[in-house]
């Protein structure tokens, strides 16, 4: 039972910065996933808790203790590695008390706690296979079973989901969170699916380039994005997003964009005064994107062609055809839309994200 | 007795190998470990004093070794100060006793080579060498002789030089050309391949000792199964004799014929193994595509199975250079016996004569230089063609 | 070609390779049942008249193969283990670590395979006299152990490379330093790869000839490559003895190959350890 904090750490590969000022803490049992695209620097992060990676500057604190120097074996962190790590040579049972007897704990505790993390983990009758005659989720189970047994301070992940197929890895999401509920332990999670991110994590962390964009509650980061990065990285589909210059006409306040007039309420940007006729960003979900015709702010309607309808089930996307070259996406439940049809829309004003192009950040 | 004796001589010297990795191992722990101790200095010091009782206690070396170690402990101890600082030093550990065991039996070897070849280390010079220790320096003259004076009693450095060449690549050839027939025919073979396969390999297999010598004899002129078969041929097929077959004194007349019949003979099945390899990891969908798309048995070969191979079998061929241009067993087991010919003599067999027959050591060192160099250069234009292939 | 006629010709051809490839060996071992009065001749049967085992025992009672055989075997035995364990180490550091002299290091060991062969006799042959070692197994020892040795850390340091790192990584993690995670995880993985590297290391001993030849003068000392030439001096061949000792050596050599041929092979191009 651990937090884990970073203040100021680095990294670099001779010349070029992989990380660079991270600095936040992860509290005891929390379960943080630090999400972001490939390359950002995700993994090399976590691997630096682990101790797999040295760090060029900068401290990792665990339990308030200082690790930069502690090799991995000292630091009682446990990690689940992408590609599983299951040693091929050794049965699941051996793979399991690998660790334990590295710390030469007495052979009974040793089954004792195998026999534990196996129950948990329905491996109990595998337990005398070897690696290579589990299927993939199986192996799966053992990597995190042989990461329960040692009862580490902080569990590791490595994209622990991205080598399942697709419904597996949701069977196996719901495991782990069960798992986090069971074990009350600090988890730190990578994954560059922000879908499990989301699903997961009591906080999310998310980063790019080596930075850390935003930190905070699932809820948080999607409903308030700190920047255009983060705004485009978390929800599916894609938030849209609409270049064009704030206009000031008849006392109301207008996103001039493709030709088209998109209302903007006061109370959605009290920092207009700032941006008038100059360029912002207006990002919109697709779900805030209202088609419903009694929900309609008919005053502020704005009128377009329906391009293409993706047929999803319980919704459908609507793609509206903004100009020649800008498509939005919008969705919608009472599948009326057709292509080339004429539509009618208008914003859910509440949830207007604005970004100033220049600095990318959110400016309301 | 004496059996037993230089048996636990062996187990020793092996029980002495690992005890010597293991105070290696040592040695460089503390250096690397305590270089930032205050009472350091004692480290090399005490090793020193080791090494010094060891030398001694051996009684092998003269005691300039000693100076050359202290030189070394020096250089070591400052390195490990200076720029090691306890970084990641394993690897070095790692390496350390390979890097020791090479340096002493290929490095210092070699280089004493090369000091060879500036002296004139002969049969004559020999007992005052041993005695004194010195050997007269005649700078470049054994390599300028190497050219000048034949390697041999007549057989000159630039005929040993074509015929190497000749040798090499004639065997080379044969081998991959045998090899990728043997290997095409064996995978259109469904049911019996590993049979064949199995057989096919017996020639690999064979210790090669046996292999040349046994065939060796079945080129005798007399009772060797060659002639018995070209015997019997004519004694069926009378009409052969006017087409000038008839038995031939292999070992006699054409010896580097008979040298290159054994090799190939030897040869074909490695290569055969690798290309086989090579030919089962090509996927059976590019040859469906090319049935799709009309092309022949030959086209498929030229547009698909040969270019695909070559990852495979240009190593191979470069490895099977080097090993055919180095390959003195089989000439040596051939003609090396006493009163043997000297005219299947390739530049290695040549040099290991020139060294151990006719005992011009110095000579025969400027002339290993000069192989070493002609190999060099084959094999680095070898691999660079193959890079600029790719 | 005709459909039914071209696997007929296929193994017609392959049948005639396999003849060529396995005949010699079939003559070895019809010569050295001959009976001993006949051992010279022009006869080509396979079981000639009168087959006897004279020459096996007579080789047995004459010469010093016994003696020949355990001298060999005792030298590749000790070269072959010094050179694995050698290379299995350093093989390691050139597959994992970073360090000064890396590359260096790897464009060496390639380099001094293009030692002709025949050039390092001469030095080691000095040495070993300087040592006073010849006519010794040690001596042998000596000269052969690190022979191999630059070949053997190319294999294993290719076989190492298909290991995925995140293996070490688990088991670091797991507690284990860097050396544990060495002998207790990947070694015992690379099990192929290392007796692939003992066998090489066991051929290129058992079949040397050359410094032998120059290192042992005692026959009693000899290995077993040095006793079978010896029988076949230039002008008195002892065809039986020879041929006997040669099927006594080959078939067990033989069937320990034709068992692994199958990994020898790939040990060229090891495939990754899939877990």
């Amino acid at each position: 039972m651990a937090d884990v904090k970073f203040i100021n750490l680095k990294k670099s590969y001779d010349e070029t910065t992989i990380l660079d000022n991270i600095n936040f803490k992860i509290q005891d049992k929390e379960f943080a996933v630090i999400v972001g695209p490939s390359g950002c620097g995700k993994t090399t992060l976590l691997r630096m808790i682990a101790g797999l990676e040295n760090i060029t500057s900068g401290e990792i604190l665990i339990d308030n203790t200082k690790v930069n120097e502690l090799p991995p074996s000292k630091r009682e962190v446990a990690m689940v590695f992408q590609d599983y790590a299951l040693y091929p040579h050794m049965t699941v049972k051996e793979n399991m008390s690998f660790a334990l007897k590295m710390k030469k704990v007495n052979q009974d505790e040793i089954d004792k706690r195998v026999n534990e993390a196996a129950n948990i983990l329905q491996l109990s009758n595998l337990i005398s296979r070897m690696p290579k005659q589990l299927s993939g989720g199986q192996r799966q189970r053992v990597a995190i079973g042989r990461a329960i047994v040692r009862h580490p301070k902080v569990f590791l992940f490595d994209e622990p989901l991205s080598n399942l197929d697709a419904k597996l890895r949701e069977e196996m999401r719901i495991e782990i969170l069960k798992l986090y509920q069971k074990l009350q332990t600090t988890m730190i999670y990578v994954t560059h699916d922000q879908i499990e991110a989301m699903t997961l994590a009591s906080k999310v962390i998310i980063m790019n380039k080596g930075k850390i964009q935003q930190i905070g509650t699932p809820i948080e980061v999607y409903k308030k994005p700190n920047n255009l990065f983060v705004a485009s990285f978390i929800g599916t589909p894609t938030m849209n997003f609409l270049k064009g210059i704030i206009l000031f006409e008849n006392q109301k306040l207008y996103l001039k964009s493709h030709d088209k007039f998109f209302f903007i309420p006061n109370f959605a940007f009290p920092l207009s005064d700032k941006y008038i006729n100059k360029e912002v960003i207006l990002g919109i979900r697709p779900d805030d994107i209202i088609l419903d015709d009694s929900k309609i702010d008919v005053e502020n309607k704005v009128e377009a062609n329906v391009d293409v309808v993706e047929l999803l089930g319980p919704r459908e996307n609507v793609h509206i055809r903004l100009s020649s070259d800008k498509t939005i996406c919008a969705t919608s439940h009472s599948f009326n839309s057709t292509p080339n049809s004429k539509i009618i829309f208008s914003l859910n004003y509440p949830n207007i994200h604005l970004f100033d192009p220049k600095t990318q950040e959110r400016i309301n | 007795m004496e059996y037993l004796f230089t048996t636990a001589n062996v187990i020793f010297f092996v029980i002495a190998v690992l005890i010597s990795v293991g105070l290696i191992e040592l040695y460089f722990y503390l250096h690397f470990k305590l270089y930032d101790k205050k009472y350091y200095i004692i480290i090399p010091v005490l090793s020193l004093v080791f090494f010094g009782v060891v030398i001694s206690f051996l009684n092998i070396y003269s005691t300039k070794i000693l100076i050359y170690f202290a030189i070394w402990e020096m250089f070591f101890s400052y390195l490990c100060v200076r720029y090691v600082k306890g970084k990641n030093y394993l690897p070095y550990m790692l390496i350390a006793p390979a890097v020791i065991g090479l340096m002493m039996l290929l490095l210092y070897p070699f280089l004493f080579e090369i000091y060879l070849s500036f002296t004139d280390l002969k049969l004559t010079t020999i007992m005052q060498w041993k005695e004194t220790g010195k050997l007269p320096f005649v700078g470049l003259k054994q390599y300028i002789n190497v050219f000048k004076l034949p390697p041999l009693s007549e057989t000159t450095f630039w005929q040993l030089f074509g015929r190497t060449l000749l040798w090499t690549f004639s065997n080379v050839f044969f081998h991959v050309l045998g090899g990728l027939l043997l290997a095409l025919m064996l995978i259109e073979i469904k049911n019996l391949r590993g049979v064949y396969r199995m057989f096919l390999i017996i020639p690999w297999a064979m210790p090669q000792v046996v292999a040349v010598l046994s065939l060796r004899g079945e080129f005798h002129s007399e009772y060797g199964f060659v002639n018995i078969m070209i015997k019997k041929l004519i004694a069926a097929f009378p009409f052969l004799t006017q087409l000038g077959i008839g038995p031939v004194n292999w070992l006699s007349d054409h010896p580097l014929l008979t040298c290159t019949l054994i090799n190939i003979w030897l040869g074909i099945p490695f290569m055969m193994v690798v290309i086989l390899g090579g030919l089962q990891s090509i996927s059976q969908s590019y040859y469906d595509a090319a049935t799709i798309d009309g092309a022949s048995y030959l086209q498929k070969l030229k547009y698909i199975t040969l270019p695909l191979l070559k990852p495979v079998v240009l190593p191979a061929i470069t490895l099977g250079t080097i090993w055919t241009f180095n390959n003195i067993n089989i000439i040596y087991l051939v003609t090396g016996q006493a009163g043997g010919t000297e005219r299947a003599d390739i530049l290695v067999s040549a040099l290991y004569k020139a060294a151990f027959v006719y005992n011009r050591y110095s000579y025969s060192a400027a002339f290993a230089m000069i192989i070493f160099v002609i190999l060099f250069l084959i094999t680095t234009s070898y691999s660079k063609m193959i890079k600029v292939d790719n | 070609m005709n459909k039914k006629l071209k696997p007929f010709f296929l193994h017609l051809f392959i049948i005639i390779a396999v003849i060529i490839a396995t005949y010699p060996l079939i003559r070895i071992f019809s010569v050295s049942i001959r009976p001993g009065d006949r051992i010279i001749s022009t006869d080509l049967s396979i079981i000639p008249d009168g087959a006897s085992f004279i020459s096996y025992i007579k080789l047995f009672k004459e010469t010093y193969f016994l003696r020949w055989i355990f001298n060999s075997l005792l030298i590749t035995f000790a070269t072959s283990f010094i050179g694995v364990s050698l290379a299995s180490t350093a093989a390691y550091a050139f597959s994992r670590y970073r360090f000064v002299g890396k590359k260096w290091g790897l464009q060496l060991l390639l380099l001094s395979q293009m030692i002709p062969a025949g050039m390092l006799i001469l030095p080691l042959y000095l040495m070993i006299m300087k040592l006073n070692l010849i006519n010794t197994y040690l001596g042998m020892v000596i000269a052969y152990s690190v022979s191999s040795l630059p070949f053997s850390i190319w294999i294993l340091k290719g076989y190492y490379d298909t290991i995925p790192h995140s293996l070490e990584e688990a088991a670091m993690v797991d507690g284990a330093n860097e050396l544990q995670a060495f002998y207790r995880i990947i070694l015992p993985l690379s099990t192929p790869a290392l007796s692939i590297t003992f066998l090489f290391n066991f051929t290129t001993a058992w079949n040397e000839y050359l410094v032998a030849r120059v290192v042992l003068y005692n026959p009693q000392n000899y290995t077993w490559t040095l006793g079978l030439f010896e029988l076949q001096g230039q002008f008195i061949t002892q065809w039986g003895m020879f041929t006997a000792g040669s099927i006594i050596i080959t078939i067990p050599v033989l069937l320990i190959f034709l068992y692994s041929s199958k990994w020898l092979v790939s040990g060229l191009t090891l495939g990754s350890v899939k877990g």
